[in-house]
């Protein structure tokens, strides 16, 4: 199978790129009716898989599950998920041939085995859909003519796609239709009624492409999502027990402090997470981010790049066809850092603390959103695409690391997010050294108001401030925020 | 002289610019048995957290603990409202999920919370045994605690301070939920921890209390004011009773003359069953009393009716007219029904306001996502006029006693004027003004023609207008009868 992207002219990868639209309300007015009636098989009963079935059901949907015949015979953790909840399941044979709409919700990784079981069995001008294309447009796998291919993909785990629907809101939710399987023009249709069931078109739609998700995904995990979250908490917590800080106080510090952190990302942008901090020390903030993201931006350049070019794709493609090697190694590796072997220590840090202490890392956040988004742009991505996969995520992805540190956010992300996670983080780290040579305690461990003068300059000030608050990314954000007002906080520690 | 084992000197809290307490002072000596009364909303919990370290205060709050005791020199306090976090510490949770199953586990069973609390305090595990069985847990060992009911944590935590015997135990309410003879045990505990040392403070204006309380007090305009018997406590301001909003005095408009028609109930989880072939039909205007012991299957009857549970697919079930699972969503089922229950309010958002809370009612949602349309403002004005809630419109609920919190979210199973009404236990955690206003709110809305489905224990009060009962025991019907005398009937 060829790399579908690079089989496509200049122009038509350009507009495929180019694909982000925020859909409006009036766009939902059908609500379910396009699928009602129709059968839906869901392949795949993890935590997707299995709370969009609940949703979709509770929907007034027809939903039952596909699973291989050893989940069925070994009673696995899908198969009793599917039955505890009273869903109709059975193997392939049996249910892909009866199903109007297959959906595809198992891990990306087994795709390429899962669709060639699955489409010969599919019936003639049946759909398909992904949550994720990596599938269609990475591993160039070929639908056949007569199935519409769609995409769903609610940017939450899958507890949450639950929780929310059933408290009447939803998750922001990607939809795409794949232009190369779209025989009858249905794919629009079945991908919004699809959404609305899982509650997503009430908390933000947007209109995308196969292309356009992979390309952008791809690049917010490996970065600012994963990347440049496992490097900087790695060296921030290195730091301090260089400078003496206590183990379990630096721990702690690290572990919640990315999620305390862009908990504020998610109600006020970058502009909101940097006022939280004194005006010296918002400052300061600032001028160590710009020198970040000077250090840092070939790299992501380097990401952007190969994620284009479909060189990432190729190499970790290898890297699976030879029993994920290097991936293994890279994960033993990161479970054997100081900060994912020292545990937090039994001291309250309270919320306003985190940000004090760890000027660090809001620079850290600063610097990675912006880039990512910056690079993204510049590649063709659309900032609306742009934003969902860096800032719009961050705050999620830190939410895993204050559960179980690195370890936790590993586990949860993709094995693509993984892979690329530690990809960014070998290359990061050395590449920072010379960098957090001139780190001190005041950035990261102690209040870095301590023993300060608090004045600032009027007209530097009011300059940073102009700049944070201009960034694109400010302004998309504004925007796309406004349409999700509603969406509660996520958790409080 | 001796020293006060707690001595509290100008207690002062405030919420935003009212102030709760005021220059509070108050002494609990040795010996001394302490019960804390007096209305809902006049301060006691947010004193009983004070003294536990939960809030902050200004003032002072010493204690004098005996660190020779056999009793560990600790202040235990179970709040009213138990909040657990799930296994990943978080406390997203969503109130159906405890009927939605995932094969990894979400939290903590029973046995695993206990193991814990008995390594953290250094307790001997087999001495909790004959406080399970006191409670009735001895087959909930297993139970995850998303499972359990609101009155089942309640009793998970008294179970916990029974076990840990400390110097100074504060119980919010230690009787919500309990049943007759659960209220009976738990006071003879009470007198034996006293024997022992142990300083009790309830917060209660229960009737029935253990014999070894010996001092009272309530607290008035934010200070302590000592009483010589529990019946000089003060009761709350019996509510005058006002005249409905008009859209609420027109009938609800009934889709079909049966609402719910089961036929063959049977819902299980691995080898538990949990109801057992219940046939059971409400008719358009019937009101109905459901009944029956902690875990005998109610709530679950309930989240059938709801839209609530998953296995409603597989049972034979109509709702409204239609046969559940032959296309209709949840949110049509929801369209016909207001719900309340002890669950639903733990699980509401406390950040809403009362506005908000009372407007999610017409789209069924745990908050406000969606603008109100001109209809919907006049309607929630009414509602927030009738119920006294005015002044709080904008408080978020978290800000407001249990009391008024309950209050909103009453309002919001009747703001949309639903066909069915079912109140899961309604007045739970209410005083006795707020429960007799609250049924006879309930008894004026079903002069016209309202559909009700109720659940109270055999103790608590309840309306007058109930013409049906049904009673289940470990999740069987164990009698179904028509409220002829309604009095004589509702009392035994």
């Amino acid at each position: 199978m060829a790399n579908y992207f690079n089989t496509l002219p200049l122009r038509e990868q350009l507009e495929q790129l180019s694909h982000a639209e925020f859909m409006d309300n009036t766009e939902f007015t059908d609500g379910v009716n396009a699928l009602k009636g129709k059968k839906i098989v869901i392949v795949g009963c993890g935590a997707q898989g299995l709370n969009q079935g609940l949703n979709l059901r509770d929907s007034g949907l027809d939903v039952s599950y596909a699973l291989r015949k050893e989940a069925i015979e070994q009673k696995r953790d899908s198969w009793k998920n599917a039955t505890d909840n009273n869903f109709n399941v059975g193997t392939y044979e049996e249910l892909i041939p009866t199903a109007d709409l297959v959906i595809n919700l198992t891990p990306d990784k087994q795709h390429t085995s899962v669709i060639n079981a699955v489409m010969p069995l599919m019936k003639e001008g049946a759909t398909l859909s992904y949550s994720h294309g990596f599938n269609i447009v990475e591993e160039g796998m070929q639908i056949r003519k007569d199935i519409t291919v769609i995409m769903v993909a609610p940017k939450c785990p899958g507890s949450e796609v639950r929780a929310e629907y059933l408290r009447g809101f939803g998750v922001p939710t990607l939809i795409a239709v794949h232009p190369e399987n779209d025989p009858q023009g249905k794919g629009w249709a079945e991908a919004k009624a699809y959404c609305v069931g899982t509650g997503g078109h009430k908390a933000g739609v947007l209109k995308s492409s196969f292309v356009a998700e992979v390309k952008s995904d791809l690049m917010g995990e490996q970065t600012i999502l994963c990347g440049l979250l496992q490097t900087g908490s790695i060296l921030s917590f290195d730091k301090m027990i260089e400078k003496g800080i206590e183990a379990g106080y630096a721990s702690k510090l690290v572990q919640y402090g990315v999620e305390v952190i862009t908990e504020a990302l998610k109600h006020g942008g970058v502009s909101g997470m940097m006022d939280r901090l004194s005006n010296p020390a918002k400052v300061k903030a600032f001028e160590i981010s710009e020198e970040l993201k000077d250090i840092m931006r070939p790299l992501f350049q380097k990401h952007q790049d190969d994620i284009m070019s479909g060189h990432f794709s190729k190499t970790m493609m290898e890297d699976w066809a030879n029993g994920d090697a290097n991936l293994l190694k890279w994960r033993a590796e990161t479970g054997e850092t100081a900060f994912e072997k020292t545990p937090a220590g039994d001291i309250k840090i309270n919320e306003q603390e985190y940000f004090d202490n760890y000027t660090l890392m809001v620079a850290f956040i600063r610097a990675g959103v912006e880039l990512a988004f910056e690079t993204m742009v510049e590649a063709g991505i659309k900032p609306e695409s742009a934003y969902y996969e860096s800032l719009h995520e961050t705050p999620l992805i830190a939410n895993t690391i204050a559960r179980k540190k690195l370890f936790e956010m590993n586990r949860v992300i993709s094995d693509t997010a993984e892979y690329g996670c530690y990809l960014f983080d070998q290359a990061c780290k050395p590449l920072l050294a010379d960098f957090m040579k001139t780190v001190d305690t005041d950035l990261v461990g102690k209040n870095f108001n301590e023993g300060k003068d608090a004045a600032v300059d009027n007209a530097q000030l009011v300059v940073i401030n102009e700049i944070l608050r201009d960034h694109p990314v400010e302004i998309v954000g504004r925007k796309l925020r406004k349409a999700m007002t509603a969406m509660k906080a996520i958790k409080t520690v | 002289m001796v020293d006060p084992v707690v001595h509290i000197a100008n207690l002062t809290i405030q919420h935003g610019k009212d102030s709760v307490l005021q220059d509070l002072n108050w002494q609990i000596f040795p010996g001394e048995q302490w019960i804390l009364g007096g209305p809902s909303g006049t301060g006691k919990t947010t004193l009983a957290k004070a003294i536990v370290g939960q809030l902050k205060y200004e003032g002072t709050i010493s204690f004098h603990l005996d660190n020779n005791s056999s009793l560990p020199p600790v202040v235990h306090y179970v709040s009213n409202w138990f909040q657990f976090t799930n296994l990943e510490g978080d406390r997203n949770f969503y109130y159906q999920q405890r009927y939605n199953k995932f094969a990894k586990n979400d939290t903590l069973t029973v046995f695993a919370e206990l193991k814990h609390f008995a390594k953290d305090e250094q307790l001997a595990f087999e001495d909790v045994a004959p406080y399970l069985t006191i409670f009735g847990f001895e087959n909930f060992k297993d139970q995850q605690l998303i499972e359990l009911s609101s009155g089942e944590h309640k009793r998970l935590q008294l179970v916990k301070a029974l076990w840990l015997q400390p110097q100074v135990l504060v119980i919010d309410q230690p009787y919500t939920g309990l049943d007759v003879q659960s209220r009976k045990d738990l006071n003879q505990i009470f007198d034996q921890l006293a024997d022992k040392g142990v300083s009790l403070l309830l917060i209660s204006n229960d009737d029935e209390q253990p014999d070894c309380i010996n001092r009272f007090a309530e607290i008035q305009n934010g200070k302590i004011v000592l009483r010589h018997h529990s019946r000089e406590i003060s009761r709350g301001i019996p509510r005058k009773r006002k005249e409905l909003p008009y859209f609420l005095q027109q009938p609800p408009k009934i889709s079909d003359p049966t609402m719910v028609k089961m036929r063959q109930i049977n819902i299980s989880y691995g080898e538990k069953q949990v109801l057992k072939n219940i046939d059971w039909e409400v008719k358009a205007g019937e009101k109905w009393l459901l009944q029956g012991h902690n875990g005998s299957g109610k709530s679950t009857l309930l989240s059938l009716i709801n839209g609530d549970h998953p296995q409603a697919y597989a049972n034979d079930i109509h709702l409204f007219g239609k046969k559940r699972g032959s296309g209709e969503s949840i949110w049509e089922i929801k369209e016909h029904l207001g719900i309340i229950s002890p669950e639903l309010h733990w699980y509401y958002d406390m950040n809403a306001n009362v506005g908000q809370t009372i407007a999610s009612g017409f789209f069924d949602s745990m908050s406000l996502y969606q603008k109100l349309g001109y209809e919907q403002q006049q309607k929630l004005d009414q509602v927030l006029h009738f119920f006294d809630l005015k002044d709080a419109k904008h408080k978020t609920l978290g800000s407001l006693p249990l009391g008024q919190q309950r209050l909103a979210l009453l309002a919001r199973t009747i703001v949309k004027h639903p066909e069915l009404l079912i109140l899961d236990e309604p007045c739970q955690g209410l005083d006795k003004e707020q429960s007799q206003y609250f049924n006879d709110v309930i008894d004026d809305l079903s002069k016209n023609g309202q559909t009700l489905i109720y659940v109270g224990h055999f103790q608590s009060q309840l309306p007058t207008c109930i013409d049906n009962k049904m009673v289940l025991e470990k999740g069987e019907i164990k009698s179904v009868e028509r409220v002829i005398h309604k009095k004589e009937t509702l009392s035994t």
